[in-house]
């Protein structure tokens, strides 16, 4: 069986489904976190693939800049995971009800 | 093309992070053992300083007088990832000045002892949204984008005493973080089709009749990252726990300069990437496209927006949804799609910005004192502090759109470019429905009004002891906001004759 195009999209289109469906049901933060990452790599596979489809390397390179921005990122998210479970020991998603009107 | 030549055309850029990381380590090496009122005065000074300097620069050195000469040199080798232009520079000029009025109602503040690394992630997040405007490229726009909101994630969580900040900076986080898969994801299904991640390329890569399906996919999806971004209705979710977890100036960052980058962004990458597939959102002429969608987005903003601001009592989630509706209404510039649309939308979210600004100043003093920000807590603030009072209601009757204070003219011209965008007046009736909405909005704004001038002063509460420097920035804002209002031409006369040359 040949791999086309079609089927690197469909695989990161549905990679990018279950990453969103993580982050609206899943209730701890890190896992939230990690479906996030999910959702990103979803694009960089489907901007490999493209890229390999165009032609060009447009799109490896972008891949490039999107992980190390993702890295970035995720140390930015754990640093307030740390600093909220410092006041509140918690890191569920449940728990942070203290904004109302 | 020399990197010496690269540096000279980001040369107000270099200027601001240099001046970030002079401010960062000026307050880490010398004023350590300084009190913290000293530190932020001279890091506050420091940063300014910095800000004006790159404005000038901006301003007054080698401005492009002809893009399509000058800047058509420099395009070909950088293919639109960096375009300096008139319009981009005026654009960037606003966002310096709000940066520096920022870090003036950050001055007197208290809410943190790291003075150094909260000046220098204010200026990082300047750099970001400058990158921001200037970018006409899919890279570039997702990593100065990125870098803008991860210095805003951190800044909402600046104040690590109140768990409230942590809070709200992680609701904007995970909604940050999705806001940027989405708009990645639509934007690598744009590079697939067109093969290209310059704008201008794109649209010549995309100019076809019938819509792609995969481009439809494309456009939703770009339009929820941005969405997220502006904080349209139904991607809002965020901007009412921000906005109130967050640490005050912070917030004003937030509503102010991040919206002005983010807007002028969003109507770059739907007017000239998308320019094909715009579609029509007229009443009896319906297309589809990016226009029916961000009419949508428009009309659900507005409504929710106005509505849900009615029913709150704490003035900063007040803003908020003001915020939210304001979007809406900024929203109409971007479905002119066209040049008054674009002249429109920057002057709205220009004096929008400095308006809420400025609300956010004097919001932040009467917190300062009660602690928190509830409409009660202005009660009898027009007798306490005359002065603050008298700015708040510049503020409010601003926001409100009462003529002839600048956010009168934002929505005149804006619905004025919107009717005139679309053939046969086809957007009469969004335009209809966002004047209605704005009388709705009249009554919130009169809620904060009334508390301060009508309900009477309880006894123990006395003025509010806003140090001098303060009082004097918001009364500039203020003076701002009504010079703009009185005399709209100085901008938008700039902006017009700009946006002749840059062909947007």
């Amino acid at each position: 069986m040949d791999v086309t195009l079609e089927h690197y999209l469909v695989v990161s289109g549905v990679l990018f489904s279950l990453g969103l469906l993580g982050v609206i049901m899943r209730r701890n933060l890190l896992v939230i976190y990690m479906c996030l990452e999910l959702m990103l790599n979803a694009a960089n596979l489907a901007l490999v693939a493209m890229s390999r489809y165009n032609g060009n390397l447009d799109g490896q390179i972008m891949v490039f800049f999107i992980i190390t921005v993702a890295a970035a990122e995720v140390a930015v998210g754990l640093a307030l995971i740390v600093a909220l479970y410092r006041r509140r020991q918690t890191a569920h998603v449940e728990d942070l009800t203290s904004l109302k009107s | 093309m020399s990197y010496l030549q690269l540096l000279g055309l980001v040369a107000p850029e270099t200027i601001v992070v240099i001046t970030a990381l002079v401010v960062l380590g000026l307050d880490l090496l010398i004023l350590r053992e300084q009190p913290l009122r000293h530190r932020f005065w001279m890091g506050a000074a420091f940063a300014a300083f910095g800000c004006v300097l790159a404005a000038a620069w901006l301003l007054f050195i080698n401005s492009p007088t002809h893009p399509a000469g000058e800047v058509s040199g420099a395009l070909p080798l950088l293919r639109g990832m960096f375009v300096d232009d008139g319009l981009v520079r005026l654009v960037k000029v606003a966002l310096l000045g709000l940066t520096v009025f920022t870090i003036a109602i950050s001055m007197e503040s208290s809410f943190t002892g790291h003075v150094g690394e909260y000046l220098a992630l204010i200026l990082l997040a300047t750099v970001g949204m400058m990158f921001l405007v200037s970018a006409e490229d899919i890279l570039m726009i997702f990593i100065s984008l990125e870098l803008t909101s991860l210095s805003l994630y951190i800044l909402t969580a600046f104040n690590k005493r109140n768990v409230k900040s942590a809070e709200a900076a992680l609701k904007y986080f995970l909604f940050g973080g999705m806001s940027a898969a989405f708009t990645l994801f639509g934007l690598s299904l744009v590079y697939g089709l067109s093969g290209s991640t310059g704008l201008r390329e794109i649209a010549a890569k995309l100019e076809q009749p019938a819509l792609d399906p995969l481009l439809v996919a494309a456009i939703v999806m770009t339009v929820i990252g941005f969405g997220f971004k502006v904080a349209a209705v139904p991607f809002h979710l965020w901007a009412p726990d921000a906005y109130q977890g967050a640490p005050t100036p912070s917030a004003a960052f937030i509503a102010s300069g991040s919206k002005v980058a983010s807007f002028f962004v969003f109507a770059k990458v739907m007017m000239l990437g998308f320019a094909h597939a715009g579609g029509s959102g007229s009443w009896h002429a319906y297309a589809p496209g990016w226009l029916p969608v961000l009419a949508v987005v428009a009309v659900a903003s507005m409504l929710l927006g106005n509505l849900a601001a009615i029913a709150q009592s704490n003035v900063k989630r007040l803003l908020a949804y003001s915020a939210i509706a304001h979007g809406g209404y900024a929203l109409l510039g971007i479905l002119a799609n066209g040049p008054s649309g674009v002249t429109s939308l920057v002057y709205y979210v220009v004096t929008y910005g400095l308006t809420v600004l400025g609300a956010f100043g004097v919001v932040g003093l009467v917190e300062e004192r009660a602690g928190e920000a509830r409409i009660s807590d202005f009660a009898g603030l027009g007798r306490r502090e005359p002065l603050l009072a008298f700015c708040m209601m510049i503020f409010m009757l601003s926001l409100a759109g009462i003529p002839p204070l600048a956010g009168f003219f934002g929505k005149f011209y804006v619905f004025t470019a919107a009717v005139g965008g679309a053939k046969d007046l086809g957007l009469l009736w969004l335009v209809i429905f966002a004047i209605a909405m704005s009388a709705v909005s009249l009554y919130y704004y009169l809620q904060v009004l009334k508390q301060i001038y009508v309900v009477p002063v309880s006894a123990e509460s006395g003025s509010l002891g806003a140090p001098i420097s303060s009082r004097i920035v918001l009364a500039v804002i203020a003076f701002g906001v009504v010079a703009l209002g009185c005399a709209p031409d100085f901008l938008v006369g700039r902006l017009l004759a700009a946006i002749k040359l840059a062909a947007l």
